[in-house]
């Protein structure tokens, strides 16, 4: 894609998104990204509140075209199909892994973990790294053919980073980059390639 | 110490005659030597020890010998337990974990079944009398294996796909074979577990705490039970003390005829414990004995996993007890009143938070007697909110800006919305359960939400006044009567606060009771940020107002030398204060602080 249609997607993944947030997601410098959303605002594709950015019906419309364009092929390629799939298994395994950082089971019963017990936390940041593991090399084979999704990474792993050295913020916090916040809009990215809904259970 | 034939220089038998060396055979197998010196039933193992792993480090392979004292111990195994490894009518199957002294991230996790194959699952489908059980035993072996010792994806199991080719797209999207024997198996696992010792989490954490690179980890084989033998065999899970309310009797749950993985699959429903009686009285008396020895031996609550094969009762696990923060001050002031722990350590049981958990607002009793339910769903995230409905985050985010308490209702929630979950008192969805976007992130906000009400069951509400209750999953019509609780209304927890009172290296009063020079910060907005507060409160006899009651406020007041602050309620800043102020050390979450 063209930098001004990544900005664009930046702004689509993170959807309310500043400067700053767009240039973590695309990996564009940040005077290119300030020149370019003001020229995605000028054009009508995007609007400006407070510093921070949101797509226009206009552009929502131009984006998907430039996601067909980009990846149309992508969607019928057996090798990505098969790594995206990969994804999505791996997806419900994190799903449940936070499932169980917020929730404990008492007795039959869901309550929320309110983070006394130390050992519960680390077990659960311990099964983070392994499914981290796992995505690693699905992100390799999806980086294969779209090269700028290798970013969720390293973005990945400085988030399990940070909680394996004891901020636990950093598993599902949603107003940081968490562990948990990076993964949805790594989702979200591809659902974009893949032009899928997402499917809520 | 006498010597047995299954005791070589690599790997030790556990027998409950003495308990060796944490360092040696890891926090596992240790915990495990503990319950059988305390006489207590825990399927048969045998450790290879972490001088093994040292072995394995230095060289890149296992060491010599191993080979030799590993089959006597499989065979030493196959005689405590009656069974044959890999081969026979009676199969064993084994367990292989890791366990260094001190647990760490990043270590191999468990591989279950070790020792099915084609020939073994025919003889397991003939013996339980369930071929899909022995199929599904022969799949989970495969799955763990892959995922864990070779590190791969594994392929789904097709539909009507043979075992064995799909044995095959295993191995394909691994890049790697699985040994053929079930020996070749477990000698590949136990160096897995060596390997994962330098995986890049362990490496880190050793590194972050210290810990010496060369002290290596054990591995721990254990035979399996099954709990799906025959009607006097079963499964379950027993606290003793209920968790949820802290009463002093055991609360539990046993599934006849059942593996642990049946009872977690959600596809039966558990029984009472009343069953266990009736079907396997022996197993029962042991395992209430059992209860009450861990439960005095480690001065806890017990969460203890059991399996009876055949009648008889073997402990899989034993633990710590989570409980809920009712049931937390109810067994603490309880234990100190039963002389099985001090004042100290009933004190420290409970943390501030789970204080404010206790005391936080909640629906007046009664007050959804004659309120209509006007939705109702999951409760995925506690608490009570209050406020108009609004179906669209950015006019959530408007309204809330211009000061209106709103509960945000929409169909689901991806993150287009978490502008307006951050300002909305509550959030109620149409779809999702309690992995949904609408559940995870509500339970990140501590924002009280509802999922899966139905579709089409809120858009209805748009625009009228609600009552969410994030607990019991029901949204009423109208502004319902909310209370809070207060911290002396209940007698355990007045008990607790005198003590904390008497403990508390920094005063906490009450508005009512603050002193007259007391330092006011209600008025500076600077001080709601508690990393401010040191500057603000150098000097002050005490302090009320900002974030001062907060656990870092607590902090820094006992940092700068207060005497006193003032809070409401009062119990959760004194605990506070002990938690830091006992102890100055520092916990590893702080040190980035």
């Amino acid at each position: 894609m063209q930098d001004l249609q990544l900005v664009m997607h930046g702004i689509a993944v993170k959807k309310y998104a500043t400067v700053e947030d767009i240039c973590s997601i695309t990996g564009l410098k940040e005077r290119s990204v300030s020149d370019l959303v003001v020229e995605a605002v000028t054009k009508g594709r995007a609007n400006e509140a407070n510093g921070k950015y949101l797509l226009t019906p206009t552009g929502q419309i131009t984006l998907k075209s430039a996601y067909t364009k980009a990846y149309g092929a992508l969607r019928s390629d057996g090798e990505f199909i098969a790594a995206y799939t990969d994804f999505e298994r791996v997806n419900n395994d994190l799903k449940q892994a936070i499932t169980d950082w917020q929730t404990i089971e008492l007795g039959g019963q869901t309550v929320a973990n309110d983070h006394s017990d130390a050992d519960y936390d680390a077990a659960v940041i311990d099964r983070i790294g392994d499914i981290d593991e796992r995505v690693e090399g699905v992100l390799t084979r999806l980086g294969q053919h779209v090269p700028r999704l290798l970013r969720y990474r390293e973005k990945l792993l400085s988030a399990l980073e940070q909680a394996e050295d004891g901020d636990i913020r950093w598993v599902s916090d949603a107003t940081i980059e968490s562990y948990h916040t990076v993964w949805f809009e790594l989702h979200e990215d591809l659902l974009r390639i893949m032009d899928r809904e997402r499917e809520e259970s | 110490m006498t010597s047995t034939p299954f005791e070589g220089r690599w790997l030790l038998a556990l027998d409950g005659r003495d308990l060796p060396e944490k360092k040696l055979i890891g926090g596992k197998g240790w915990s495990i030597a503990h319950m059988l010196r305390q006489g207590l039933p825990v399927p048969p193992a045998f450790v290879i020890t972490t001088e093994a792993c040292a072995a394995y480090l230095q060289s890149g392979e296992l060491p010599q010998g191993l080979d030799e004292e590993l089959l006597s111990a499989m065979h030493w195994l196959e005689e405590e337990t009656g069974r044959t490894y890999g081969r026979g009518e009676s199969p064993l199957l084994v367990s292989v974990r890791s366990g260094a002294a001190i647990s760490m991230p990043g270590m191999m996790d468990t591989v279950l079944n070790l020792g099915i194959n084609a020939e073994t699952m025919q003889a397991f489908a003939d013996e339980c009398g369930d071929d899909r059980f022995a199929c599904d035993t022969y799949r989970r072996f495969h799955e763990l294996y892959g995922e864990i010792v070779l590190k791969a994806t594994i392929p789904e199991l097709g539909a009507s796909e043979a075992l064995t080719a799909w044995r095959t797209r295993i191995e394909e999207a691994a890049g790697q074979t699985i040994p053929e024997t079930p020996f070749g198996q477990l000698k590949a696992t136990i160096e897995a577990v060596f390997r994962s010792w330098t995986s890049r989490r362990a490496k880190r954490y050793r590194k972050h705490h210290g810990i010496p690179d060369d002290l290596g980890t054990a591995v721990t084989v254990q035979a399996m039970v099954f709990g799906n033998l025959d009607e006097n065999s079963g499964t379950g899970v027993l606290f003793s003390r209920n968790p949820l309310t802290g009463e002093p009797v055991p609360y539990g749950e046993y599934l006849r005829c059942a593996q642990g993985e049946d009872v977690v699959s959600g596809k039966f429903t558990p029984q009472h414990l009343d069953d266990m009686q009736s079907a396997v009285p022996d197993a029962y008396t042991a395992l209430i004995n059992a209860a009450g020895k861990l439960e005095s031996s480690n001065r806890d609550v017990q969460d203890i996993e059991f399996t009876v094969q055949h009648g008889k009762l073997y402990l899989l696990q034993a633990r710590t007890a989570k409980r809920s923060p009712a049931a937390a001050v109810r067994i603490a002031v309880d234990m100190f009143r039963e002389g099985v722990i001090g004042i100290e350590d009933a004190i420290r049981r409970i943390n501030p938070d789970q204080v404010h958990s206790i005391l936080s607002p909640r629906l007046g009793d009664g007050a959804a007697d004659k309120a209509q339910v006007v939705a109702s769903g999951l409760g995925v995230s506690h608490g009570v909110g209050i406020g108009t409905v609004v179906t669209d985050a950015d006019e959530a985010e408007r309204r809330a800006h211009d000061g209106e308490d709103v509960v945000l209702a929409t169909a689901t929630t991806s993150p287009d919305d978490v502008h307006g979950m951050l300002v909305a008192r509550a959030v109620i969805t149409e779809q999702g359960g309690s992995t949904s976007h609408a559940a995870v992130v509500g339970r990140a906000l501590g924002l009280p939400s509802v999922v899966g009400c139905g579709e089409g069951s809120i858009s209805g509400l748009q625009g009228e006044v609600v009552t969410v209750d994030g607990e019991h999953g029901k949204v009423y019509r109208g502004a319902l009567a909310v209370v809070t609780p207060c911290e002396t209304d209940d007698g355990r927890l007045a008990q607790l606060l005198e003590w904390a009172r008497e403990h508390s290296p920094l005063a906490v009063y009450r508005p009512d009771e603050a002193p007259q020079d007391t330092l006011d910060l209600e008025a500076n907005d600077d001080a709601a940020d508690p990393a401010n507060l040191p500057a603000l409160i150098q000097g002050a006899r005490g302090a009320r107002g900002g974030a001062i009651a907060s656990e870092q406020g607590v902090k820094a007041a006992l940092d700068a030398g207060l005497e006193f602050i003032v809070a409401e309620p009062t119990l959760p800043a004194l605990l506070a204060a002990i938690h830091t102020g006992g102890t100055q050390e520092s916990s590893p979450s702080r040190e980035n602080d």
